[in-house]
């Protein structure tokens, strides 16, 4: 672990210290030297499951592949930085870029924290430079608004979590997870251990999101900057992911009949949020709640507890990371060029931008879980495993994946197809470094399909 | 203009009554001369920016703004809870939540049952 969170503490010494000419080059290159770096942690030896050199941090099958992503999204999100922060005075770029890195050194020690207490600590303290990035950088008004939805839904979720955690505490003695996964499930009876039950896990269903609360997350996606929305939608949705499945390890065996609500929102938030792309005006918000109706795939798999649902979650959580992050990269291909966001204004692109239209197609190509991407394969491993949980998910899961490939193909078309715009006649032609950012998303998920080993858990 | 006669069995066309040319009160043509100007006017602004050699932006449309606008950040404003939008609220938010709860309720019970009795039928091998 030391290898990758010293070269990231220093990265902060080299925001400030570079000379402007060369401070994205050196970001880039020290962001992308620290993810392949993070490519050795997928070196599982361990019998145990879990490497860890210290007692505090320390990796296993489930965290490493978020791990993983988490590294490699950084050079991503500096790359898609560049362009637009680049009028900005020189200490104002070095400062968005400490946000970013001390992001990313939260996450990486939220992933590899084996404390509960010390993942809690770093999934509030996510928060702020998500939060800063949001009001500061964002371009709408509708930011602050966007800001205050993000902070206060996710705190008001995760303060009934620190109580269940100090109880956990309490009568188990430690938190850490090595030990907590071989403790006697307690008998969950009382009304207060079913609501000890929901305080631990709803923190994380406010952030996957679920579905009835999901109500911070286009506004937070749509008002962010490219690099605070593709890191929220890459991996901050994941650590809701993450928390759950190392939670509710613990919850069973009550967790057979109150997790029935949460397992209904999250299908039933498949279709709705599915619905609700189609009549979407905005382009990041459609892409935003293709996100929330992903995670009710992940939600229902993680709630259902089964060994192959597990893996479809991770699979799926992996996937969609890079997929999602893709489309708003692409999403602000546009949106650099035409300063709005409207499906409608920019249409037909394929004629002016043809190579990024290819890009636009694999993504959403990805999003709608072509196979043999791994988006399809984690999706299919939560449907039949919900299958086999009840036969009736098959409807709501199906009709679910037929709504995801309808707005993935409506996303395609209005921006992609038909006639250009009258309004936009001089588009500057696609940036290499757009283009390299697309690869460094999208090449990772096709090779992803040729070793999905790397991604399944510890449940395979 | 010339003398057209109608069709045995076509009507004439609207743009074709010579009422509509003929026949105007002065009130109405001078509503449509107002109407006319307006729209040159707007013609021109368009003509004037989309042939403006030093421009480097897009052409803004103010009335793509207004709709995105109304349709994105006007929306909570401007909803006043009515039975008809009530209803659809409980019907595609609420009642499937209920109806999903019981099927899937009562599909588990039934397996369980059949778990407990020892009746139940596991014809393929899989995990899950």
């Amino acid at each position: 672990m030391l290898k990758i969170l010293i070269p990231t503490l220093m990265l902060f010494p080299t925001t400030w210290i570079t000379t402007p000419k060369w401070l994205w080059t050196t970001m880039t290159a020290q962001a992308l030297a620290i993810a392949t770096a993070s490519l050795t942690l997928l070196n599982w030896d361990s019998e145990t499951g879990w490497t860890s050199t210290n007692p505090y941090l320390g990796t296993d099958p489930l965290s490493t592949p978020l791990l993983v992503l988490t590294c490699w999204l950084l050079p991503l999100m500096i790359l898609a930085s560049q362009n637009h922060i680049s009028p900005e005075p020189i200490n104002r770029q070095r400062t968005y870029i400490t946000l970013l890195v001390s992001l990313q050194l939260f996450l990486i020690m939220a992933f590899g924290a084996t404390e509960i207490i010390l993942f809690y600590i770093m999934f509030e303290t996510t928060l702020i430079p998500t939060l800063i990035i949001i009001t500061r950088w964002g371009n709408q008004t509708e930011r602050l608004n966007a800001g205050t939805y993000f902070l206060f839904y996710t705190l008001a979720g995760s303060l009934p979590l620190l109580v269940a955690l100090l109880i956990l505490q309490k009568e188990m003695g430690s938190l850490s997870m090595l030990i907590i996964q071989y403790m006697q499930p307690a008998p969950l009876c009382t009304w207060a251990d079913k609501i000890w039950w929901a305080a631990c896990l709803i923190a994380f269903l406010v952030k996957m999101p679920l579905y009835g609360v999901h109500l911070w997350l286009p506004k937070a996606h749509v008002e962010a900057p490219v690099a605070g929305s593709m890191v929220l939608a890459a991996v901050l949705l994941k650590l809701g992911g993450y928390g759950m499945m190392r939670m509710i390890i613990m919850l069973e065996p009550a967790s057979k009949n109150l997790a029935y609500p949460f397992i209904i929102l999250a299908l039933w938030g498949i279709i709705m949020t599915g619905s609700i792309c189609l009549r979407q005006t905005d382009l990041k918000s459609l892409i935003a709640y293709s996100s929330v109706s992903h995670m009710g795939l992940v939600v229902a798999g993680i709630l259902i507890q089964t060994p192959w649902s597990f893996t479809g979650a991770i699979i799926l959580m992996i996937a969609h990371g890079l997929a999602s992050s893709a489309l708003f990269c692409l999403a602000n291909t546009n949106y650099e060029r035409l300063h709005s966001r409207t499906l409608l204004l920019a249409r037909g692109m394929q004629a002016i931008l043809p190579l990024m239209a290819a890009w636009w197609f694999i993504a959403n190509l990805a999003n709608l879980a072509l196979p043999p991407l791994p988006n399809l394969m984690g999706e299919l491993i939560i449907i039949t495993s919900m299958f086999n949980w009840s036969s009736w998910t098959i409807i709501l899961t199906g009709t679910g994946t037929l709504i995801t490939a309808s707005y993935s193909l409506y996303m395609y078309l209005m921006t992609q197809r038909g006639p250009v715009t009258t309004l936009i006649t001089a588009i500057e032609p696609s940036h290499t470094r757009e283009h390299l950012l697309m690869a460094l998303h999208l090449i990772p998920i096709i090779m992803l399909t040729l070793k999905p080993e790397l991604m399944w858990g510890w449940c395979f | 203009m010339a003398d057209y006669r109608d069709a045995p069995l076509a009507s004439r066309p609207k743009t074709l009554d010579p009422a509509e040319y003929f026949a105007v009160s002065p009130a109405k043509r001078k509503a449509e001369e107002e109407r006319a100007a307006i729209r040159a006017q707007l013609k021109r602004q368009f003509q004037l920016q989309l042939n403006d050699p030093r421009r480097v932006t897009t052409i803004e449309d103010p009335a793509l703004t207004r709709w995105t606008y109304a349709r994105v950040s006007n929306v909570y404003p401007t909803f006043r809870p009515t039975p008809k939008n009530s209803l659809l609220g409980a019907v595609c938010g609420i009642a499937p939540l209920l109806f999903w709860y019981f099927v899937f309720k009562t599909d588990r019970d039934r397996k369980e049952k059949l778990i407990q009795e020892g009746t139940i039928e596991r014809p393929f091998q899989l995990s899950s």
